[in-house]
């Protein structure tokens, strides 16, 4: 036995001189690489009740997270270590721990694909099946069991997945889904070179749960709750040259669960895009309607996760403070949607272009519940809805951006934006909140190396600070922030919110950054709002916080 | 016994140590922008290097490194034979609007959609933009993530390095 290990390990050595790594089709034992990132996020956080930033008394909070990924030709392996001690501000407390979070061995060839462990999926739009993970927002619902891709002929690709969902540390549910998607040009001969290209697509999503007792509204019998629920869509893309239609139609059957109030309608979703563009021009606008769409694989699950579908928000996501200061997230329940975006490229040496030419960015959007009817509580069907009868105005905006490059040192951007928000959406009471902004950002290349960037918001907006209802966005605002960046290297940043008139809270704050190659460090002292923040040449989410706040991203 | 187990381990961290530049992956899935699923081996340039740019039309600092490249862009090309790839990271959202989005800019790149992010994992990107660049053997010899203006010359320089066959 100890001879043949030997022999073995010989053989291993012999192997691994004899196949340079470097080469991975040598798909020696050894050969392979390993790659990965790791990011740490340290908070040393101070209480602060105006800011939201809540008590903290182990003083420092941490989020760690290494991704290993190890590749040999076709196959591959990955192991992610998450440590949470104890979750920053903004992620559920359930995450408090350590240990390997996903794991996963996965083989891919051309024509098929085999992963058992964890992983990421996607049907379609994601209707009715989305595992995703978003890890800013500390969102991971990646499944846990087979998944299998096969394109069985050219253009026509296969899917099926089972398994349970992540849950914080552990596993719910279980779901099982296949899916099947066709571009008609290429198994249609006579449409190989055709101009139009059509793509059509169905899936089917099931869930599996055992019985409970939930007590019916109307007689207090128990509910008969469904164990197997699914949920099955069809999509279509089609596009011509510079024309384009997508669309998914989405329904799900009898799913009482907590976020619906256990009530037995069915559930549906539609979503239409259009668009035209050519070189300098595009328009794009979308329509979308969701009634009881929301599909969870644990019925009595409220909170963000164990969602199994995914609905976004057709809204456009703005990435400056004020515009994002109402980042709307569906309503699962029931909403309404359209959107409407434009962009426009004045060209060189024109009137509106100037020497280097001006681009003009509109966009629109207008999001309202159903115009629904109540017929009961738990164990009934709960409304009916009509098909395009709108109820509450959710959420609106319209903006205009106008981006200019004014030399060859000074580039401008400036943005007007108009901001409905029904404060009912994020959990507040109280009327609409109707917000006017205007945003410039000025962005001066002094030379090379460096360079200077400056941003002016306002936000002008009718509602009030109210203490009882705690909404920390209300109320007038101003900020300002002045960036320098040396090289892509070093930046330093100072940034200043504040609430000049019927609102609370100063966010003043300060951050330096320093990027090598794939590995970035920052370090930010001040109070920061939730949302995202793009500076320094990055963007990402971040929670509300006060204190120092360390981040170290990188990846080899 | 234990000694095989470490000469084991020793040759194994040994192909690490020696390991070179990872090849960039060549069998993730992607979408082009008319809705067809290709493989990223499509992704390829005829032995000249690539630029790998991932990004997402919400993403300001991707959209000022695109069109800042953009205005250089044939030059680029002339010099070094560059060809620049967006993968736009944008999920169900957006993802519809990142055609309109890059015919609006006037971007003249290859253009694929990662929509389930499989790209972005394989590629261990953690934030965008984070940009790479291939040599003519697909291999990945530099990364880099953010952008501010300045940064695409240092791009190009490292990418002259590359098509001359240089390390860098």
């Amino acid at each position: 036995m100890k001879k043949l290990i030997k022999l073995f390990a010989v053989a291993l050595l012999l192997l691994n001189f004899q196949f340079p790594i470097s080469n991975i089709k040598a798909q020696g034992i050894l050969g392979g690489h390993v790659t990965g990132n790791i990011q740490f996020d340290g908070q040393i956080s101070r209480q602060d009740s105006v800011i939201g930033a809540s008590d903290v008394p182990e003083k420092f909070l941490s989020n760690t997270r290494a991704d290993i990924l190890y590749t040999n030709g076709d196959f591959s392996a990955g192991l992610r270590f998450e440590a949470y001690l104890n979750p920053l501000l903004g992620f559920n407390s359930q995450y408090t721990g350590q240990g390997i979070a996903n794991y996963f061995v996965s083989y891919k060839t051309q024509d098929f694909a085999i992963t058992a462990g964890h992983f990421y999926e996607q049907f379609g739009n994601g209707m009715t099946l989305r595992a995703y993970e978003d890890r800013y927002l500390g969102l991971d619902n990646a499944i846990r069991g087979l998944n299998v891709m096969y394109h069985p002929w050219k253009g026509v690709t296969l899917k099926g997945v089972i398994g349970q969902q992540r849950y914080y540390w552990d596993t719910r549910g279980m779901v099982r889904g296949i899916d099947a998607e066709v571009t008609l040009n290429d198994i249609i001969k006579r449409w190989n070179e055709s101009k139009t290209r059509l793509t059509l697509g169905g899936s089917f999503v099931s869930k599996y749960e055992e019985d409970e007792t939930v007590l019916s509204d109307i007689n207090g019998y128990k509910l008969n709750l469904p164990k197997n629920v699914g949920a099955t869509s069809v999509r279509m893309d089609l596009s011509h040259g510079g024309f384009g239609l997508q669309a998914e139609y989405a329904y799900k059957g009898q799913d009482p669960t907590v976020i619906n109030d256990y009530i037995y309608k069915s559930g549906n979703a539609a979503w239409i895009s259009a668009s035209y563009s050519q070189k300098g021009m595009s328009a794009n606008i979308q329509a979308k309607r969701v009634d009881n769409m929301g599909f969870k694989s644990v019925r009595s699950e409220g909170g963000e996760m164990l969602y199994i579908n995914y609905t976004p928000a057709i809204s456009k996501q703005h990435t400056y403070a004020f515009l994002s200061m109402y980042p709307y997230a569906t309503q699962v329940t029931g909403e309404l949607g359209l959107q409407g975006d434009f962009m426009y490229k004045f060209k060189k040496e024109t009137l509106l272009g100037g020497k280097y030419g001006t681009d003009l960015h509109i966009n629109a959007s207008l999001i309202t519940g159903l115009d629904t009817t109540r017929i009961g509580g738990k164990g009934t069907d709960g409304y009916t809805s009509t098909l395009f009868g709108t109820g509450d105005t959710y959420y609106g905006d319209v903006s205009v951006e106008i981006a200019k490059k004014l030399s060859a040192k000074l580039k401008l951007t400036a943005t007007y934006g108009y901001v409905v928000f029904n404060p009912i959406v994020g959990g507040h009471g109280g009327d609409l909140h109707h917000n006017h902004v205007a945003i410039a950002d000025l962005t001066w290349k002094i030379n090379r190396k460096n360079v200077l960037r400056f941003e002016a918001e306002w936000m002008g907006s009718d509602s009030k600070y109210d203490p009882e209802d705690d909404d920390k966005r209300a109320g007038d605002w101003i900020m300002g922030l002045v960036e320098y960046n040396f090289t892509s290297k070093w930046f330093v940043s100072v940034s200043d919110q504040y609430a000049y008139q019927d609102g609370v809270g100063n966010y003043y704050n300060i951050s330096v950054g320093y990027t090598q190659k794939a590995t970035r460090l920052q370090l930010g002292y001040g109070k920061q709002r939730e949302g995202i923040i793009c500076i320094g040449g990055v963007c990402r989410q971040v929670p509300a916080s006060n204190g120092l706040t360390f981040s170290l991203t990188t990846s080899f | 016994m234990k000694r095989i187990a470490l000469t084991i381990v020793a040759t194994f961290l040994m192909s690490m140590v020696f390991a070179q530049n990872a090849k960039m992956p060549d069998n993730i899935t992607l979408k082009t922008l008319d809705g067809r699923t290709v493989e990223s081996s499509v992704i390829q340039n005829d032995g000249k290097p690539i630029i790998v740019s991932f990004w997402a039309t919400w993403c300001k600092p991707c959209n000022r490194e695109l069109n800042t490249i953009k205005e250089v862009y044939e030059d680029w090309q002339a010099e070094t034979g560059v060809k620049l790839v967006a993968i736009s990271i944008d999920d169900a959202r957006s993802a519809s609007r990142v055609k309109p989005h890059v015919d609006g800019n006037g971007w003249e790149y290859e253009v694929y959609i990662d929509q389930n992010q499989d790209f972005k994992r394989a590629m261990n990107v953690v934030n965008v933009p984070h940009t790479f660049i291939i040599n003519g053997k697909g291999e990945i010899v530099w990364q880099h993530t953010s952008f501010v203006e300045g940064s695409e010359e240092e791009l190009i320089e490292l990418v002259k390095k590359v098509a001359k066959g240089e390390e860098i």
